[in-house]
């Protein structure tokens, strides 16, 4: 691959219709989550997927219109964090390109820096839209006990995301790499836009 | 098939209000508050929405959304009230622990803001159809492609919810167990997604050549299937409510 082709803005027709897929398996994701009484959200995984198979903007895009999706749908405060999505949908399309994300071990280091990236995105909305706090009940728990200790928002409001976030990216990042290599290879061609054979046209 | 999309179909005078003053109106309910930050104009902002949303029928509608905002609130209540690094004057004692006025003070303030914030949406995501608003959002001039990925997302989830739930019956028929402890459960989640992820992204490929057959990539302008619905007072409501917003930031300078 060379690098032209990792921000290339001209979306074939499969890379639309990833996105879709992208945001129902997100909400699949999630709801299984739900069902099974997990303690994590993993409600990334289809955007991870499509940063993976479509590159950073296919990931990106999805990762918007899945926030948009959700707020149309389950609650409208994820429209606020449509920004966290964008940038996990980036941070996966970058990595994946560069080859960071090839074999479970990187993915494991990959998972760990898209957690933090999350993290870094959202303590900020955190912030500014529920006073620092991120509903989960640990990382609150947490972000209470750090408050009471250190008179610092912004670091109890910082450890309240990653305890909660970085876990579950990582998760995410692992189960998405599995699914991405158990997929069959003309599938994954279908977005390899490097070579010759990447539209129907 | 189920529809995901919290939309009630009913008659009002809100759901016949163009899905574009809507969005105005959501911008108008984030930014006044923001521009005159003080209790009255957000208690008149989450009146003026609490008061659409009855008028428009769909208030035991939000009780669930509410519901679930509220009780991420009072979690934000107590700890503020409690650990708020300003707290200085004590306004009463909870047995060993003590509630600060200046935390609660910034607790109000927090679910003024969301309240205000979740209301406005609710009303966009309450009366109108989504489909709706894409369509009106093309004729702005989103692009058509981008109108297709949102409105067919409507479409995949309850199909992927459908394969989910026989998968999650086959599963279970060949004794995958789905409840009991943290590491069975865990167990059971790549084998209840793996199927219905690998079979939704195979699909992808059919869906992308049906739709190329079809002209998806047409650079021919698309006509509509719907015939437009104009509001006659939208213009004015727009107006009014963008002069509002610039009549605020007017007060904020020169008051």
């Amino acid at each position: 691959m060379n690098k032209k082709s990792m921000w290339s803005f001209r979306f074939s027709t499969a890379a639309l219709v990833l996105i879709p897929v992208a945001v129902g398996v997100n909400y699949i994701g999630k709801f299984i989550a739900g069902v099974l009484k997990l303690p994590l959200w993993l409600d990334s995984i289809g955007t991870v997927l499509a940063a993976m198979l479509g590159g950073p903007v296919v990931g990106a895009l999805a990762g918007a219109i899945n926030n948009i999706i959700y707020g149309l749908t389950v609650d409208p405060i994820s429209f606020v964090y449509g920004i966290t999505s964008v940038a996990i949908g980036l941070a996966v399309g970058i990595l994946f390109y560069k080859g960071y994300i090839s074999t479970f071990g990187k993915a494991i280091v990959a998972g760990l820096i898209i957690g933090l990236v999350a993290t870094i995105v959202s303590t900020p909305i955190n912030i500014g839209f529920w006073g620092g706090q991120t509903g989960n009940v640990w990382g609150d728990a947490l972000f209470a006990a750090v408050l009471a200790k250190t008179d610092s928002v912004w670091l109890a409001s910082f450890l309240d995301e990653i305890v909660v976030d970085v876990p579950d990216k990582l998760l995410v990042v692992l189960i998405s790499f599995g699914i991405f290599k158990g997929l069959p290879r003309n599938v994954v061609q279908l977005y390899n836009n490097n070579d010759k054979v990447e539209t129907l046209d | 098939m189920k529809s995901i999309s919290l939309y009630v179909d009913r008659e009002s005078f809100v759901h016949d209000v163009d899905p574009i003053t809507k969005l105005i109106y959501i911008l108008f309910a984030i930014l006044v508050p923001i521009i005159l930050p003080s209790f009255t104009v957000s208690f008149i902002c989450v009146g003026i929405s609490l008061l659409l949303i009855l008028a428009a029928g769909v208030f035991r509608k939000t009780l669930p959304i509410f519901g679930f905002v509220f009780l991420v609130l009072i979690t934000v209540v107590i700890i503020q009230g409690l650990f708020r690094p300003e707290n200085e004057t004590v306004l009463f004692q909870i047995g060993p622990f003590a509630m600060y006025q200046e935390g609660l003070h910034y607790a109000l303030k927090i679910t003024l803001r969301v309240v205000n914030i979740v209301g406005a949406f609710m009303i966009l995501v309450l009366t109108t159809k989504p489909s709706h608003l894409v369509e009106s959002l093309v004729r702005k001039g989103m692009s058509p492609r981008i109108g297709y990925v949102i409105v067919s997302v409507f479409q995949i989830i309850p199909e992927m919810m459908a394969s989910m739930s026989t998968i999650t019956d086959a599963q279970r028929s060949r004794g995958m167990e789905t409840e009991g402890n943290l590491l069975v459960r865990i167990k059971a989640f790549l084998p209840l997604l793996g199927p219905v992820v690998l079979g939704s992204l195979i699909n992808t490929k059919e869906r992308a050549m049906a739709l190329e057959v079809r002209g998806f990539n047409s650079r021919t302008p698309k006509t509509y299937l719907n015939v437009e619905k104009t509001y006659a007072y939208s213009k004015g409501i727009q107006a009014l409510l963008l002069l509002l917003i610039v009549g605020a930031v007017a007060w904020r300078i020169f008051l």
